[in-house]
């Protein structure tokens, strides 16, 4: 599993971080990566197509609030496997794009759009950690 | 004494021979018509003709008759008013239909042909070698035009609707009502609202470019357009003032629903931008010149399939922001805030229309 790590691909990352709307990107360079633990090891983080424009506006949600979420761009030919798996993570159904917080299936961007406006999002982003204040 | 009883016998009888008059008239106007362009103008013309000619009758009718009871009790005056007048709204209603049902199938008729024409000329050029996507490509723009048209439909029977809300909303803040049927008042009024949106959601399976061109709106409307709708934001901006006085508390989460949409609104705006550069990209993605361009055209559509999504949002944004409203404010807040938001968008339209009308300086 290649993570971010050393100063050239967090350079890297910082420079296409923009382009997906902000957010550590995480690439799955093979298909056995367990998926379970990145869903543990971060506090949020979103899978979702690679390009997707239904991310990008979950990231920059999530970037508002000060979040730095884990961003899991998915390839269209490792899609139905990754969802396979996350399935399995979840013990449910999943769509892209998926958002993790606190090692569970918080839900798709209906969901971070909802608890955004009625000011629950917040809240949530505490417990899992992603934020501290 | 005899004298006003005669004067509203012969009103009536006017007014019972009339309505066939005015339909007999009504069907000739439709024989007479071979161009299926047939103009909105025209039709407007003959459903005002109509209009007039049936308000003037009736008016006599209620003028003569309430010269005769004038004794009579005042409410079933009332009551016999208001029937007439419904009556009146419903026919109305009715012919409206009828003409914009006979308009559509015109129009409908000739969408057709020019297709056809379009398929012939193509197949001749050979410029753009379609594959699949021209075969069946008249069923799938008829599905398309009947969901426009079911849509367009369905917004003018939404639209009396709530211009009638409107103005019960208008009469029951004014008659001091009862916080509970306010309260009833009120949900009705967000219940149209969500309908408005589920009404949206279907059309933009059908035709998203539909919704986002706002051309089922006035010009004034489009004007304040945002991902198909008004921005949630700027509605609160016009609505707030209205809903004085507000607690403390209120205020204060008024201004945190404020900022919440226009950071909602920020990300779907940004979203949409990234849209337009993934389609924009992968439509040149090759080197261009050669004409061939068919795998490019395939992979774009595939990406704009994306914006469906995205008017989907905007509503579920408009909607949440509604429904937050709803608990923040009290029964009689929430009477008044739909009361102003009905009101602002009747404004709109009379400017759209306003606009329309006024004279122009030569150039």
């Amino acid at each position: 599993m290649a993570v971010a790590g050393g100063v050239r691909s967090r350079l890297h990352n910082f420079l296409e971080g923009a382009d997906n709307g902000g957010g550590r990107r995480l690439v799955i360079t093979d298909s056995k990566t367990s998926l379970a633990k990145l869903v543990v090891e971060n506090a949020v983080i979103v899978f979702g197509r690679r390009g997707c424009c239904m991310c990008h506006v979950v990231n920059r949600l999530l970037l508002g609030h000060g979040v730095n979420p884990a961003v899991c761009e998915v390839d269209e030919e490792k899609e139905e496997a990754v969802l396979n798996e996350l399935s399995i993570v979840n013990g449910g159904g999943i769509q892209f794009p998926a958002v993790f917080m606190g090692g569970k299936l918080f839900g798709g961007l209906d969901r971070v759009m909802s608890t955004h406006i009625t000011g629950e999002l917040v809240p949530i982003l505490k417990e899992a950690g992603a934020l501290w204040l | 004494m005899d004298f006003p009883s005669t004067q509203f016998v012969s009103s009536q009888t006017m007014a019972t021979y009339e309505p066939i008059h005015q339909i007999g008239m009504w069907g000739e106007n439709f024989k007479s018509i071979s161009n299926p362009n047939i103009s909105a103008s025209v039709i407007v013309d003959v459903v005002n003709k109509l209009e007039n000619e049936s308000e003037t009758t009736s008016h006599e009718m209620l003028a003569s008759s309430s010269k005769h009871d004038q004794e009579a009790s005042k409410p079933f005056d009332k009551i016999q008013r208001r029937l007439a007048q419904n009556r009146e709204a419903a026919r109305k209603s009715r012919l409206r239909k009828k003409a914009y049902v006979q308009q559509l199938e015109n129009s409908r008729l000739k969408l057709i042909q020019l297709e056809q024409e379009l398929e012939r000329s193509r197949q001749q050029q050979g410029l753009y070698v379609g594959g699949g996507l021209d075969t069946g490509h008249l069923g799938i723009s008829g599905a398309v035009n009947s969901g426009i048209a079911a849509f367009e439909l369905g917004y003018e029977r939404w639209m009396e609707e709530r211009n009638k809300q409107i103005c019960e909303l208008r009469s029951a803040l004014n008659a001091q009502i009862s916080d509970i049927e306010l309260r009833i008042l009120v949900e009705s009024g967000m219940s149209h609202y969500f309908e408005l949106f589920r009404m949206k959601s279907s059309v933009a399976k059908a035709d998203v470019f539909y919704v986002m061109s706002g051309k089922w709106k006035t010009s004034a409307e489009r004007f304040f357009s945002w991902i198909g709708g008004f921005r949630p934001s700027e509605l609160l901006k016009v609505l707030v003032p209205q809903i004085d006085p507000l607690t403390d508390q209120q205020i204060l989460d008024v201004c945190n629903l404020k900022q919440s949409c226009q950071q909602a609104e920020d990300a779907l705006s940004q979203g949409m931008e990234k849209l337009r550069e993934t389609v924009s990209a992968t439509l040149a993605s090759d080197q261009m010149g050669q004409g061939i361009y068919v795998p490019q055209v395939a992979m774009a559509m595939e990406k704009l399939e994306a914006l469906v999504r995205f008017v989907n949002q905007a509503d579920h944004l408009r909607q949440q922001t509604l429904q937050q409203m709803s608990y923040i404010l009290t029964t009689r807040q929430a009477a008044r805030g739909l009361l102003a938001l009905g009101e602002y968008i009747q404004r709109l339209q009379a400017l759209s229309t306003l606009w329309a009308n006024h004279p122009r300086k030569p150039a």
